[in-house]
């Protein structure tokens, strides 16, 4: 089966990793995909994301992927090491992506095409699918004897259709590996269907983010990137900060942030509003007041954010960001129970307790604001993109 | 209780004295309502109409607002019908505002369709009246029709399904009057009446004057490419001379107050109501262009729903219209269009 085999040097010793591709000519395509992506931007898409995308095609960023899961990558010239583990890609995998709109779909597609294990995703079916796009862009401007073209073709198969569909049941009959995006009836739904012995069923459900921050270490660098990061997705991204903590301050040093976040917008995401998009802001100014928040919204009611106490209930709207301050106790104990990750800008060290504190209440990614919507092969804590392959151990 | 009500809906307007019921209308809401309070703080009194506090329609679908005060006694709570799936807007009735509304819905509808009474054949089911605590959108515009019946007729089986509609009371209706009043929400007129109408009824109806009144949006029918023109063309088929449609735009946030669309394709402000319309990103008020409608009335004093800014579009037309009801008028364009929701969280 396999075309190739890459070897590295991890902590458990040296591994093979089998394809059936020649691995780094399949990643030289994604990064070459880079070049018409750049001149071309296909309406399906946000300007940020393909941005994004581009950025994550670089074939470093991919190879990373590898030494990161595996370790170094050793110099096949070199003297032999004896394998201790050989590392093939899994009979088939078989993805529910999100039904929003987001990249994570393009992203989980594009990482596991490293895998080299065949694939079917199930698109959503009510919302315009990135994933097909994307695929649809790659196919379109890739070589069509290059090896990523051929393993799209051969191996990746992408189909729409809804729940009820016994199309579920077939994707689900197949796979050795589940990869579901969705509520948790939704997983739910997909893990009791009929599946292979000894199959596996990954899921990544309704998740919150926080953004973390430190009066003293407040700049205008800080200000810019957390407003970066969370205009990409507002409060639909599970990445994306639901809640800024201001750690140590008070409602007074909430409110000169949520002033200095309003008027600092326009400096950030450049594009004017649409209309839906300011009447939804104007909704939420409204609507965060009546809860007992201090509002303020960003030229052109781009954006609303509002301080308040810790009591305050929440509000929701798609731009929409809410800020209070509290002590590190309370940052912790008002914890979601479903966060995902903390984006942090800490001025002050707080040594190894804070994010051990934070693991034991669910934490699974504790990260400087830049990195929050970081996609890796491990997500929600959960190595994914490694369960894509089997370990045989080899002994000597 | 308002005098603007006593004048003919769409006669000479007097400004001045719907601004001083608007600020005190305002200032009643902020004395017994928490959440208006806080949302209206530092706010002045107005000195013009662009200066009239408003509270966004989306903030009825999330919170239930009222006004807590002695000569508020409250009433049903009145559900909106949740086209745009983002749930239901819930007003809450009072028993002074409720009979304000009445007599303004009356009064607008009476200057289209007539004051007479006449039989009136509702698109909806009898149980629909017997829903506990709350009523419809539906039901409501309805009930707005009844000070012009004789004898109100529920012609579904089921609420929900057009082809319940009971076809055998309609001849009977019709072999006995000659002039009839029929209200359904549009998709249900369309698939109800025209879709499903039997030849037989279309012979006995012949000769017959009927007024069809509808609202509810045209969304769904868009979607199957029924346009205004055929589907007026379509209920009119074979009925008498003075047969007409009427087609009205209204909120339950802005419950009593309805915007029939005028022989010109436009429609008017009562006396009693003022329209703003306003560029989103700036609020500014704007006229001549697109922008969200901002809606108004005198009528609402058990909470604060007398100024709302919707997310429909709309465009004010300055001048004098043809059809003689005054130039406070406006088109309506439709709702504001949406993108998708992007992100992965809550799938």
């Amino acid at each position: 089966m396999s075309d190739s085999r890459v070897l590295f040097d991890g902590p458990s010793g040296r591994v093979a990793v089998s394809f059936p591709f020649d691995l780094d000519a399949l990643i030289a395509d994604w990064d070459r995909l880079r070049v018409p992506m750049a001149r071309h931007l296909p309406d399906a898409f946000a300007r940020d994301e393909w941005a994004y995308l581009i950025t994550f095609l670089e074939s470093s960023q991919l190879l990373r992927v590898f030494t990161e899961t595996f370790g170094t990558r050793a110099d096949p010239g070199a003297k032999p090491v004896p394998v201790a583990a050989l590392f093939q890609p899994l009979s088939s995998l078989a993805v529910w992506l999100p039904n929003n709109v987001s990249l994570l779909g393009p992203l989980t597609t594009i990482l596991l095409s490293l895998t080299g294990a065949p694939l079917r995703l199930k698109g959503g079916s009510k919302s315009e699918d990135l994933t097909a796009a994307f695929l649809d862009f790659a196919r379109e401007h890739l070589p069509a004897d290059g090896p990523l073209a051929r393993h799209l073709d051969a191996a990746v198969r992408h189909e729409v259709f809804d729940r009820s569909d016994p199309r579920n049941a077939a994707f689900a009959a197949e796979a050795a590996l589940r990869i579901v995006f969705g509520s948790d009836e939704a997983v739910a739904a997909v893990e009791a269907l009929p599946h292979p012995t000894g199959s596996t069923t990954v899921s990544f459900r309704d998740r919150r983010s926080e953004a973390w921050l430190d009066p003293e270490a407040l700049d205008e660098t800080v200000l810019r990137t957390l407003l970066a990061v969370f205009a990409v997705y507002g409060q639909a991204g599970c990445t994306s900060p639901r809640r800024v903590v201001l750690l140590g301050s008070d409602e007074e040093g909430a409110r000169q942030l949520a002033g200095d976040l309003a008027a600092t917008w326009p400096s950030v995401v450049k594009r004017s509003p649409a209309p839906h998009e300011s009447s939804s802001a104007i909704l939420g100014a409204q609507w965060a007041r009546a809860l007992g928040w201090s509002s303020v919204r960003a030229p052109g009611n781009a954006a609303v954010f509002a301080a308040g106490s810790l009591d305050c209930e929440e509000f929701d709207v798609p731009l929409g960001l809410s800020i209070v301050a509290a002590s590190e106790e309370q940052a912790i104990d008002s914890l979601p129970a479903n966060i995902q990750t903390i984006g942090h800008a800490l001025s002050v060290s707080r040594g190894d307790a804070l994010p051990a504190r934070l693991a034991a209440r669910g934490v699974e990614r504790f990260v400087p604001l830049a990195r929050m919507h970081h996609f890796g092969p491990v997500w929600d804590g959960i190595e994914f993109w490694r369960r894509s392959f089997r370990r045989i151990e080899v002994g000597r | 209780m308002s005098t603007l009500l006593d004048l003919p809906p769409f006669g000479p307007r007097d400004d001045a004295r719907f601004l001083a019921e608007m600020n005190a209308l305002t200032l009643r809401h902020r004395s017994g309502c928490e959440a208006y309070l806080r949302i209206t703080e530092g706010m002045e009194p107005a000195t013009r109409r662009e200066e009239l506090p408003f509270l966004h329609v989306g903030l009825f679908k999330r919170m239930a607002l009222s006004t807590e005060l002695a000569d508020v006694r409250p009433g049903r709570v009145l559900e909106s019908s949740s086209t745009s799936g983002q749930g239901a807007s819930q007003v809450r009735l009072d028993a002074k505002s409720s009979a304000l509304q009445a007599r303004s819905s009356r009064a607008i509808l009476a200057d289209f369709i007539g004051p007479e009474r006449r039989p009136l054949l509702v698109l909806d089911a009898s149980a629909s009246l017997r829903r506990r605590g709350g009523m419809s959108a539906r039901i409501a515009a309805a009930m707005s029709l009844e000070p012009f019946s004789e004898g109100m007729h529920f012609l579904l089986g089921d609420a929900a399904d057009p082809a319940s509609l009971d076809w055998n009371r309609v001849l009977e209706l019709a072999r006995v009057h000659g002039s009839l009043l029929v209200y359904g929400f549009t998709w249900i007129l369309w698939q109800a009446w025209v879709e499903g109408r039997p030849a037989e009824v279309e012979r006995a109806l012949a000769g017959t004057r009927v007024h069809f009144v509808h609202s509810g949006g045209w969304k769904k029918l868009e979607a199957a490419s029924v346009h205004r023109d055929r589907f007026d063309r379509e209920l009119l088929r074979g009925l008498a001379p003075g047969s007409k449609v009427v087609d009205y735009y209204g909120l339950v946030e802005q419950v009593g107050i309805v915007y029939p669309l005028c022989e010109s394709g436009f429609r008017h402000v009562p006396v009693w109501a003022e329209v703003l319309v306003r560029d989103a990103a700036s609020l500014a008020c704007i006229e001549g262009e697109p922008g969200l409608l901002q809606l108004m009335n005198v009528l609402a004093l058990g909470a604060p729903y007398h100024s709302v800014l919707t997310e429909d579009l709309g465009r004010l037309v300055p001048g004098a219209c043809p059809c003689g009801r005054g130039s406070r008028r406006f088109e309506l364009l439709g709702r504001v269009p949406r993108a998708e929701v992007r992100g992965c969280a809550n799938v």
